[in-house]
């Protein structure tokens, strides 16, 4: 790596066979509004359209947004080696691991030389979830893999009635997850991209039809004031991740991380480098994000 | 008729493994393959003969077929050994075992001192930590070898690595590292051990010497020799995913068709785990058809196709089926690990299997070798043929329902028989209890329910040795001297049976070798004593002169 160069942020994309891994990654590949490096098993699976491709190698595809694709097929150092000397340098790196591999344990990788990692993602089938959890033969392996999540892709929600069982199944397994529902792989990849957001300086805007909004101020807010500023989020806010000072402690950055109706509130890792101030990027559908936040966080009530 | 000359050797006695003519005295060898048979007098019919007695105290047998091994194990010798046991190089060269802390760090001074390169990474191999009393081997040890060149000790098991405190200081490796299996003291810093391939990739120049060496014609050549130097002829390189990649194939084209190279190489096509769509859309079946209908030459071999499906028993990642493990670690799951979805078994076996090519499935569990053996079913209801020979690799925890199965379906198993002196104590104790550790690759099932069986050694997982291997299969010892499971033990003829003609079967070349008789490959074990006459204890033993490969012979420990 280069003195001057940024670290390469590390995205896994786990879960089992069917659950829509490579869907996913096709979205990621059309939507990435940055330079994203994709490792896959097979190149026949992602769906790239001809004119999108710049270049084609044996093992790599260059494409026209600046993205490029890796095969895995000649090893994961490898590939790896590919990626990280490709010019100009892709930001971030999403892995597809195999449909039965451990993505924690290709998590592992992440944090090489150049790399930071930033997420694992797990893709389960809504459809299927209670069934292959409880199956003699993949059931651990599903299961472990949920446990890895730090983020769930609860996929193919357009296929099911009730929600309430993969959630709750989910819920038993790994309660710290974050839960992001989709249909067909399409989810806001803010939902997963710069999870570690006290790192991350990049600027926030439209990602298909939802919307973002930085809010930013200096002054600390009491707890409870921002525990009412979250319970009174319209329903249509999907995601809120961020840093905010408390008036109890503001000498600890929190992280604050919410999905859907879940919301975690922690101490960040890294107090020595911590930002100051509050930072909180609010995503939802177009005009659904609240003004109010901005004047919330400022008044420090 | 040919002009190519007629040798004749002769032997203190011939093994041909034949059964319509089990033993003779004589062999004539025209060009690269057998002539005949018999006594010197029958065979001077063919005409003018050269005699070649230089074997006339030797026992011949078929050269050893080693079904399941590694080009690595010719690899590793690129690197010198710090194991525990004493372990015979290529070149017939005993490394004495390193037996304390102080033995490893004196091997490991000794090669220092011959590297010029300051820069060189010093690399060695075969580092068993179980077995060497007192504290582990760190970081501060290597360091007394050398504070300015990087060190890098790969573990026997594969999924650990120690090195010294210049390769961390070059590689970034600090208290800060994040990446599991990163192992650190009691004060954070990091101790020099690196467990699994995500911490073992920091250090630079490690493992990925390791890889560049297995490409490399040396290791061709190794690999090789140390066939010959066991009496094995036909080795296979049992999956390999590199194979249409970097030149590879030119490589074991250049290594095997130098008339010198002395070994035959089946080398299996490794399938890539990728997510099928169905039966038709495996991109990987047109390179397995292609290697095997057109690069096959006398001395290299296609046709094999290998699958991965679990992990080892020893390791704890081999699907098992209930009551699974018996003593696991802290934290273990319950039962090991998928490397293929079980679901995609049937079509990715179906695609091969279509195509007229032999599945070789890789299944420590027998919860893995059922899906297998279920998988070639359902391939054979979709598409009946006859003959195919799929055979479930390492096999080691097969039940007698499976091996039924197994003869239903026409199917060959390759048994793991050097498990029971390497882990047979630890099965019996730790992984899978005494019951099913007594039951474990077990030869005689597979002989009594009729289905053919080689058995092999993995090298360079356990050292490659036919003589070694077939003595597990006949008397169970285990490292600790106890008989594991009597009932299991097979005789000296069926033994020797499964390193040669059986194990050519499972590798559809029983019609050129394999068996000593007239039309077949003139290939040759050449043994100082003969099997059936030592005890079953001492067939380990008995020393090896050398092969003969294609009527030109290689002694054991040459270059």
């Amino acid at each position: 790596m280069e003195p001057s160069e940024g670290l390469m942020e590390v995205s896994v994309i786990g879960g089992y066979l069917g659950a829509g891994k490579t869907t996913l990654v096709n979205h990621i590949l059309r939507q990435a509004s940055e330079r994203v490096a994709v490792m896959v098993n097979d190149f026949g699976e992602i769906n790239i359209d001809q004119a999108l491709i710049d270049s084609r190698s044996e093992n790599t595809i260059s494409l026209t947004n600046g993205c490029i694709c890796c095969s895995l097929v000649d090893g994961f150092v490898s590939a790896l080696e590919s990626v990280t000397s490709f010019r100009p340098r892709p930001t971030r790196l999403v892995i597809e691991a195999s449909g039965v591999a451990d993505p924690g344990a290709v998590a592992a990788y992440g944090h090489g030389p150049g790399l930071a990692l930033d997420a694992v993602v797990v893709v389960t089938d809504a459809t299927r979830l209670s069934e292959q959890i409880a199956d003699p033969l993949i059931g651990q392996t599903v299961a472990s893999q949920i446990v890895s999540a730090d983020v769930i892709v609860v996929n193919k929600i357009d296929l099911v009635d009730n929600l309430a069982v993969a959630k709750s199944e989910l819920g038993k397994l790994n309660p710290d997850a974050l839960l992001a529902y989709a249909s067909h792989g399409e989810v806001n990849l803010d939902l997963f991209f710069g999870r570690e957001i006290a790192r991350t300086d990049r600027p926030t805007g439209h990602v298909g039809m939802f919307e973002s909004r930085t809010h930013e101020s200096t002054k600390p807010i009491s707890r409870e004031a921002f525990e009412v500023l979250v319970e009174n989020l319209p329903q249509e806010i999907q995601r809120v991740k961020g840093i905010v000072r408390l008036t109890e402690a503001p000498h600890v950055a929190m992280v604050f991380q919410l999905v859907g109706r879940n919301w975690e509130l922690r101490a960040l890792a890294d107090r020595q480098n911590s930002p100051h101030g509050n930072r909180l990027v609010v995503i939802g559908p177009k005009g659904s994000i609240p003004m109010e936040w901005d004047n919330a966080l400022r008044s420090g009530n | 008729m040919s002009n190519e000359s007629v040798e004749i050797f002769t032997a203190k006695r011939i093994i041909t493994m034949s059964p319509a003519l089990p033993f003779a005295q004589a062999i004539a060898v025209r060009g690269d393959r057998i002539l005949g048979v018999g006594t010197v007098d029958d065979l001077s019919q063919w005409g003018d003969y050269e005699l070649n007695e230089q074997f006339k105290d030797h026992i011949l047998l078929p050269g050893f077929v080693e079904a399941h091994s590694h080009v690595m194990a010719g690899a590793v010798w690129e690197f010198p050994y710090v194991g525990f046991y004493d372990r015979a190089d290529p070149a017939g060269r005993t490394w004495l075992g390193c037996q304390t802390i102080a033995a490893v760090v004196d091997r490991l001074a000794e090669c220092e001192r011959d590297l010029t390169d300051p820069d060189q990474t010093l690399l060695a191999w075969g580092l068993d930590p179980i077995f060497l009393e007192g504290e582990r081997l760190v970081a501060k040890h290597l360091d007394q070898i050398s504070t300015t060149r990087p060190i890098f000790v790969f573990h026997a098991s594969g999924h650990l690595a120690t090195v010294n405190s210049e390769m961390m200081r070059r590689s970034g490796i600090d208290r800060h590292t994040p990446t599991p299996g990163v192992a650190k003291d009691v004060d954070g810093e990091p101790n020099g051990e690196l467990q699994e391939p995500a911490a073992m990739s920091l250090a630079q120049g490690g493992l990925s010497a390791i890889g560049i060496a297995m490409m490399s014609p040396n290791a061709k050549w190794n690999y090789a020799r140390e066939a010959r130097n066991c009496g094995v002829t036909t080795i296979a390189d049992l999956g390999t995913t590199r194979l249409a990649l970097d030149g590879q194939l030119e490589a074991w084209r250049q290594a095997t068709d130098d008339a010198n190279y002395p070994a035959r190489v089946v080398v299996a096509f490794g399938h890539f785990d990728i997510s099928l769509e169905n039966k038709d859309s495996n991109p990987m079946v047109s390179l397995a058809v292609r290697l095997r209908d057109e690069e096959e030459t006398a001395k290299l071999r296609f046709g094999i196709v290998k699958l991965v499906l679990d992990g080892s028993i020893q390791g704890f990642t081999a699907r098992i089926s209930w009551p699974h493990y018996v003593n696991p670690p802290p934290g273990h799951p319950g039962n090991g690990l998928w490397l293929i979805p079980p679901e995609q078994m049937a079509d990715i076996v179906s695609s091969y299997h279509e195509a007229g090519l032999t599945v070789h499935c890789h299944c420590n569990g027998d919860e893995a070798a059922q899906v297998f053996i279920d998988a070639v079913e359902t391939a054979l209801q979709r598409h009946p043929r006859w003959d195919h020979r799929h055979t479930v690799q390492h096999c080691q925890l097969t039940t007698t329902a499976q091996y039924k199965q197994m003869a239903a379906l026409g199917m060959n198993a390759n048994i793991f028989s050097n498990h029971i002196f390497h882990w047979g104590d630890q099965h019996a104790s730790t992984t899978v209890g005494e019951e099913r550790a007594a039951g474990m690759d077990a030869c005689a099932t597979a002989e009594r329910e009729g289905v053919k069986f080689s058995v092999h050694s993995d090298a360079p997982i356990t050292p490659m040795g036919h003589l070694h291997t077939a003595w597990c299969a006949v008397n169970r010892l285990t490292a600790s001297g106890r008989v594991l499971g009597p009932e299991e033990r097979i005789s000296v003829a069926k033994a020797l049976e499964a390193c040669t003609i059986d194990a050519a079967h499972q590798l559809k070349l029983d019609h050129d070798i394999g068996s000593l008789e007239a039309g077949k490959l003139a290939d040759f074990a050449v043994l100082e004593e003969d099997p059936f006459e030592v005890s079953p204890e001492e067939l380990k033993d008995i020393p090896v002169w050398g092969t003969v490969v294609g009527g030109i012979s290689h002694v054991a420990g040459s270059k």
